[in-house]
């Protein structure tokens, strides 16, 4: 029965919807805005279209059991989940960690300012505060504001897209 | 055959061959992928083969935001790297490896137990990329500047970062580094965010986006008019071109749908009297494209997409990454902070020595556009001159070739026995940084 349950947990997990771990937390947050922005620049450094990669392995065994299969998979079941289990609690320990938490973990901030670090090597804010806007539709430069998320566009034609495919909704 | 290996070990590529030779041995993509069709992980070099479909495979990277981040992946790469491609017998050999400017000792830690605990290397060195670039320019020209005054401004604009560095003899100024957080990397992932926006969901497509990034993109001298003309319909618009990408029937590898088209843009900025011949093909070329139906429609049926202001557009958030609601100063205001943090004497010959590096450098017209960001900011009195490398993605790699088989360079390293028995820590006080 249990495992039942968490096979069909499994499946139902593979299925779920193309959502960043950043943009979920934008969609929680209350200002919508900055948190768009701040996900917007992470997913820029992602690999892989903004989704954490998944233990895939896994996910292809749960979606390989098939009537034919299933007896196999009994058979095995038993012994499986525990390495599997096992196997879950070795990657927790080792799992690469991202490159913000090695940093926290450095504790730079700890060491007197005259030596420099990465944190003081950051170039800083710009010295103009004038930005350009580009139309998040269709590139060129961008009059009008979003009012409910703050993106820009140019015309009209450029709102209406934008409000049916992009407003809020932060599904990659 | 020299027994040093040069390892120039990018977020993006990794450049490895031995010390004392021109070029490396072999460039290779630092990642690890796995084609959608199959379950296998494919290393570095066996990426770059003809015969492998890597649409929509997902990728690894041991880097993060230009560090290492997953020293078992690099492990194994580099054990690739060492046994199969190099060939070489570690125990015997010693190693030169770059490191990002700032390395958390943590990671210097990790380092140094991959290179001696599991692969036993000889002997190490460590060097950071500017100073290498610098080594290389020096020897290149012995009678100009950079080597005269001993001192240049490396601009490496990378994968993953973008570093302003002061080099003066031979080492890196630490206090004078500027960053900003905006590589190669993220280039591509913009452009993928663009394209697929307005076209063909390409999110997944790192491989393909980066060789569009690298065929079409590139830097715009005025925007303002550059937006102007992308916005022409038809022929008058110097900038629209289409990308075919791959269909895994009659095409495996995207391409330029028509490559003189691509290059139209060249004929806007030609000042020099020679652009008639420009101005020529590109008539001719009309002539020839009213002959087949219709290029400029986009027929979906077919997977490729056109591309106007996204050429220069993507390449643009180098010089001004507030557009893109990044809070850090762009290029050259990046430059002039990492000058003024230097000594005043040093000031005019840094403004005259800016070499520029990385892969990022290479889109057209980027150190032209560089130029005249800079020239506003930079005092009257001091002369602005920047050179760009021949071959910005191997330049560190044969600076490190160069140091590799100088007379003194095995005194410089650190051997095993004084890993051993000094640890990490104490031997990396070494390379002084």
């Amino acid at each position: 029965m249990d495992e039942e349950m968490s096979n069909s947990l499994r499946r139902m997990s593979t299925r779920t919807r193309k959502v960043a771990p950043k943009m979920a937390a934008a969609l929680a947050s209350s200002d919508n805005r900055t948190q768009a922005i701040l996900a917007r620049l992470e997913a820029l450094e992602n690999d892989n279209a903004g989704l954490e990669s998944v233990q895939v392995d896994e996910d292809d065994e749960a979606s390989l059991d098939d009537d034919d299969q299933a007896y196999q998979k009994k058979q095995s079941k038993s012994t499986k989940r525990k390495t599997r289990q096992a196997k879950a609690l070795e990657n927790a320990k080792k799992a690469p960690r991202t490159f913000l938490e090695l940093l926290q973990e450095a504790n730079l901030e700890s060491l007197p300012p005259h030596i420099p670090t990465y944190l003081r090597a950051a170039v800083g804010p710009p010295s103009s505060t004038a930005r350009r806007h580009f139309c998040t539709v269709c590139g060129f430069s961008a009059n009008y504001t979003c009012v409910q998320c703050g993106m820009r566009f140019c015309s009209i034609r450029c709102q209406t897209i934008h409000n049916d495919t992009r407003c809020l909704k932060f599904v990659a | 055959m020299s027994n040093v290996v040069v390892l120039d070990n990018g977020g993006g590529l990794l450049k490895a061959g031995f010390g004392g030779e021109r070029d490396p041995t072999c460039v290779v993509p630092n990642c690890t992928a796995r084609p959608s069709s199959s379950k296998k992980w494919l290393l570095a070099d066996q990426l770059l083969s003809p015969t492998e479909d890597l649409t929509s495979a997902t990728l690894r990277r041991p880097f993060d935001r230009g560090h290492l981040i997953n020293p078992d992946l690099q492990s194994s790469l580099w054990a690739h790297l060492f046994t199969t491609i190099l060939k070489v017998h570690p125990p015997n050999t010693s190693l030169l490896l770059t490191e990002p400017l700032f390395t958390l000792p943590s990671i210097q830690r990790s380092v140094d137990e991959i290179i001696f605990e599991d692969f036993n290397f000889k002997a190490l060195f460590v060097s950071d990329s500017p100073s290498l670039v610098h080594l290389y320019e020096a020897s290149r020209r012995p009678y100009g500047l950079v080597s005269k005054a001993q001192c240049s401004l490396v601009v490496d604009c990378g994968f993953s970062f973008t570093h302003a560095a002061p080099v003066f003899q031979n080492f890196t100024l630490n206090y004078g580094v500027k960053r900003m957080d905006l590589g190669g990397k993220a280039l591509t992932n913009y452009l993928k965010e663009l394209v697929s926006y307005r076209s063909v969901n390409v999110m997944d497509e790192s491989f393909i986006m980066d060789d569009v990034k690298e065929k079409l993109c590139f830097v715009s001298l005025d925007v303002q008019r550059d937006l102007k003309i992308a916005r022409k319909p038809g022929k008058d618009n110097m900038f629209r071109c289409t990308y075919v990408l791959p269909d895994g029937v009659t095409y495996m590898k995207g391409f330029v749908k028509d490559p003189n088209e691509a290059n139209r843009y060249l004929a806007l900025d030609a000042s020099d009297p020679s652009s008639p011949a420009g101005e020529k093909e590109y008539v001719e070329q009309q002539v020839v494209n009213d002959k087949p139906q219709d290029r400029r429609s986009v027929d979906l049926t077919k997977n490729e997409f056109t591309l106007t202001n996204e050429r220069f557009l993507v390449p643009e958030m180098i010089f001004r990454p507030a557009d893109l609601g990044m809070n850090q100063a762009g290029l050259a205001e990046c430059i002039v902070r990492s000058v003024n943090s230097c000594h005043p004497h040093l000031h005019p010959v840094l403004y005259e020595s800016i070499i520029l590096t990385g892969g990022s450098t290479l889109f057209p017209r980027f150190a032209e556009r560089l130029e005249k960001e800079l020239r506003p900011l930079v005092p009257d009195e001091f002369q602005v001159k920047i050179t760009a490398q021949e071959d910005p993605i191997l330049g560190v790699w044969r600076g490190g070739s160069l140091l590799a088989s100088s007379p003194d360079f095995e005194a410089m390293c650190v051997t095993k026995a004084e890993y051993e028995e000094l640890g990490s820590a104490r031997c990396r006080r070494r390379f002084l940084h």
